[in-house]
């Protein structure tokens, strides 16, 4: 809380206080059978009423790569099963965690950051310190943990909605019969894509909740505050999910 | 019995408090006042451990709230009962919920009899059947009442009203007021009022302490605030008496 | 409402990851459900085979293979594999590994025994036969082969056009040359049936036209660039390959004079098993590779999988 924070050492601090505060909150694992239904209710705000969004925008970044890959395959020489053998690791690999990445830093952590931010500024997170509660643990905990439970969940309707949003287009558009979509997937299919894709969006889960609570936490001031933690938590969210996927595809691929 | 010693508290460096000392014995009802700013709230915050001191120390029947681990702070912070300046409602809950929050998380009390604890409570501040509704259908001065429902829950042996009619009509003042007096004589609690409101605290408080520029200025009892020739302490309460046009104000020497 | 936020949770997880183990069972073409059943067999020379190869009856692919291990006892290598309820494997089946290594299109046939005798129960043991001898059954697939070669010539003719389309500047020989390949054909074909001597002479040089093309798409010649270098350097060969057949064809018109005039027979073709057998095996290889090579370029092409765009 220093004022003469250095432009270097102010990432320090930065990490310094998200590491401590997640510390913190999971230092307080022990009293997690007070936090059980506030667990089960972030999993639905941010797994199950997710889905829809998450189901639309899957289905459309499948039904788009796979009318790219055909227009981009205009050779005789190769057949169109390779369309499939695209989309599909494209899907698992990529788009699905991606796409569920982006679609929820805006939604769930921007929600976060907001509903942490008023309580902050309305002295609610005070109230429950008052109170005796650890507020830290009450409200941090059962949010990440709904993240990384939850993600992986979205992630997997993500890719099984974008392979068969793929698979439609491609076959209803006359550009690959389903069946040579799915022999060419077959063909190229590598059983870690689809564990890597889900460690990934293990990652993104945690990465967006927890960054979107250390925001929203710490938020200072009024609206003004409330609404720039709201913008920080879904803009740096993206910006480490880009960061982790090349840091994730740099070592596990 | 809580005493503060020597209390100096500074901000990115601007000392906000500089040497704070005070006693406030059980059973009373102290005052806490001051201009604006003038660092009443900081006070409030370091009573109940919010904040911690740079240097000198709280404690709460002898224990130094600002050095204990912050489990054991969480134990002593159970005896406190806080009204936030907004009532800091959880917004999630509806006014039940939130009379019930402390309840469910600190007892082992079944569903009826929090029912019937909560009905108590909400008796007690003569908001008897709003349990349903939510926070934001609530006026300001309801939403108070609901918040010192919830302060009282648990029966505590400290109340701490911070600016409790700050932001209120004169009439709707006045029925907090006669709250805060009967709960303080029904619960016999100790109570620590903040205010820079004179016509709160000629009404509730036996005590006053008045803080000006980050030092105490004057403590004592209402009769001798009365009687202080006091020029700082005058024109404070001289000029909150002129702001209000209080009718039955004191005569002043 | 309370337990309605838990079910759907629960729900969600437990679909998630019915999705995730049938997508992955799936697309790696393993039964959704138990549908298969496990059978094992033994060769002495698995010839490459892998997990993950196709185990075919008749040609129609019904499963495929789990696991290929030596077996310690006694040495030789021990083969699991699944194949569909519905196949019925009886006694007397036995299994051949068939396909060419060298393309990586290995894969195991099941030859069904009869249908009268009983089913083979899961788990249970099938013998292997080793690939049948070329040389028995070489008579009577004398016109096979003969047809054979002429569709794998024709074959190679079409992927040469393919190819010169593709390339930035048409090659004039090559062009004549198929030309005069197609033509040469016929007449190859004639000449097969008339005179072995000439026969083994032409198919000296054809050989050395199904080596550099092996070369060229063997198991190093995985990229379409290098793939298209060799296919030049091969079609020059083939140029000069093709002039000796030029020269040969007017001798073949002799021969079928030969042949009308009855001197010359099939029956000859038996004389010299040797060559027939290289003929055999090498026009199989050449016939596979093309067919492999036109329906799956992505396995040579493994670098073009837009994958990593992303």
């Amino acid at each position: 809380m220093t004022r003469n924070r250095s432009i270097i050492l102010a990432p320090a601090v930065a990490l310094g206080s998200y590491s401590l505060l997640l510390f913190h909150a999971f230092s307080s694992l022990g009293e997690f059978g007070s936090y059980r239904k506030n667990v089960v209710r972030q999993m639905v705000r941010v797994g199950v009423d997710s889905l829809p969004i998450v189901a639309l925008a899957a289905a459309f970044s499948g039904a788009v790569t796979t009318v790219q890959t055909a227009y981009q395959l205009v050779s005789p020489f190769i057949p169109k099963s390779i369309i499939g053998a695209i989309v599909v690791p494209s899907m698992i690999l990529e788009l699905g965690a991606v796409v569920t990445g982006f679609i929820l830093a805006g939604r769930v952590g921007a929600r976060i950051a907001a509903e942490l931010g008023t309580m902050r500024v309305t002295e609610q997170i005070d109230a429950l310190e008052a109170m005796g509660l650890n507020s830290i643990g009450y409200l941090i905990v059962p949010r990440v943990i709904a993240g990384v439970v939850m993600f992986p969940v979205l992630y997997i309707a993500a890719s099984f909605i974008g392979i068969a949003g793929g698979l439609f287009v491609g076959h209803a558009g006359g550009f690959v019969p389903a069946g040579e979509f799915i022999d060419g997937a077959r063909e190229f299919f590598q059983p870690f894509d689809p564990v890597f894709g889900l460690i990934k969006s293990f990652v993104f889960g945690f990465i967006i909740t927890s960054i979107s609570c250390f925001k929203g936490y710490n938020t200072l001031g009024g609206a003004e505050g409330v609404g720039l933690a709201t913008t920080q938590a879904a803009v740096i969210s993206c910006v480490y999910i880009l960061i982790a996927d090349l840091a994730l595809a740099a070592t596990l691929l | 019995m809580i005493r503060v010693e020597n209390l100096y508290k500074s901000f990115d460096g601007r000392p906000v408090l500089t040497d704070v000392s005070l006693e406030i014995p059980e059973g009373h009802t102290m005052a806490i006042i001051g201009r604006s700013g003038s660092g009443k709230s900081v006070l409030m915050k370091h009573v109940i451990g919010l904040l911690r001191p740079d240097r000198g120390r709280v404690t709460v029947d002898g224990v130094d709230i600002g050095r204990i681990p912050y489990g054991e702070l969480r134990q002593v912070r159970r005896q406190f009962g806080v009204l936030f300046q907004g009532g800091a409602l959880f917004d999630s809950m509806d006014s039940f919920e939130n009379v019930a929050f402390p309840l469910r998380t600190f007892t082992s009390m079944t569903d009826v009899e929090i029912r019937r604890e909560v009905e108590d409570c909400l008796a007690m501040v003569d908001l008897s059947g709003v349990g349903p509704k939510m926070p934001a259908d609530l006026s300001g001065g309801m939403r108070k009442r609901v918040a010192l429902a919830r302060a009282v829950a648990l029966r505590p042996r400290y109340i701490i009203y911070d600016e409790p009619t700050s932001g209120l009509d004169p009439e709707t003042s006045n029925t907090i007021d006669v709250l805060i007096r009967d709960l303080a004589e029904r619960l016999s609690v100790t109570s620590i009022v903040v205010t820079h409101d004179m016509h709160s605290v000629l009404s509730i408080a036996d005590r006053a302490a008045f803080i000006f520029e980050g030092r105490m200025h004057w403590v004592g009892t209402i009769d001798e605030m009365h009687a202080s020739t006091d020029e700082t302490l005058r024109a404070f309460v001289k000029a909150n008496e002129y702001q209000i046009g209080m009718p039955h104000a004191p005569d002043l020497p | 409402m309370k337990h309605s936020n838990e079910l759907k949770v629960g729900l969600s997880i437990i679909t998630a990851a019915i999705i995730f183990i049938l997508g992955v069972r799936f697309f790696e073409d393993l039964p959704l459900f138990e549908t298969t059943y496990t059978l094992e067999t033994e060769f002495d020379n698995a010839a490459g085979l892998i997990a993950g190869n196709v185990v075919r009856v008749n040609g129609v692919g019904v499963g495929s293979i789990d696991d290929v291990y030596i077996n310690p006892e006694n040495n030789r290598v021990r083969v699991r594999f699944h194949v569909d309820r519905e196949v019925p494997v009886r006694q007397g089946s036995h299994t051949v590994v068939s396909g060419f290594d060298a393309l990586g299109v290995v894969r195991m046939d099941v030859v069904l025994g009869s249908a009268d005798s009983a089913k083979v129960p899961v788990g249970g043991f099938i013998p292997s036969r080793e690939q049948a001898d070329l040389l028995g059954s070489l008579s009577e697939k004398a016109p096979v082969l003969i047809d054979r070669m002429d569709g794998a010539l024709a074959q190679l003719t079409s992927v040469l056009e393919t190819t010169r389309s593709m390339l930035d500047d048409p090659d004039g020989d090559a062009r004549q040359a198929l030309a005069s390949m197609r033509g040469s054909v016929g007449t190859l074909d004639a000449m097969l049936r008339a005179e072995r001597d000439r026969i083994s002479s032409i198919l000296e040089e054809v050989d050395g036209i199904t080596s550099g093309l092996n070369r060229a798409m063997g198991p190093d010649g995985d990229s379409l660039a290098a793939t298209v270098a060799n296919m030049n350097a091969v079609m020059a060969r083939l140029d000069q390959t093709l002039l000796t057949l030029d020269a040969t064809a007017s001798g073949v018109n002799e021969l079928l004079d030969k042949v009308n005039r009855g001197e010359g027979t099939i029956g000859l073709l038996v004389n010299d098993p040797g060559l027939y057998h290289r003929t055999d095996s090498l026009l199989g290889s050449l016939d596979a590779l093309l067919v492999d090579f036109r329906a799956n370029p992505g396995r040579y092409l493994k670098e073009m999988r837009l994958v990593d765009l992303f």
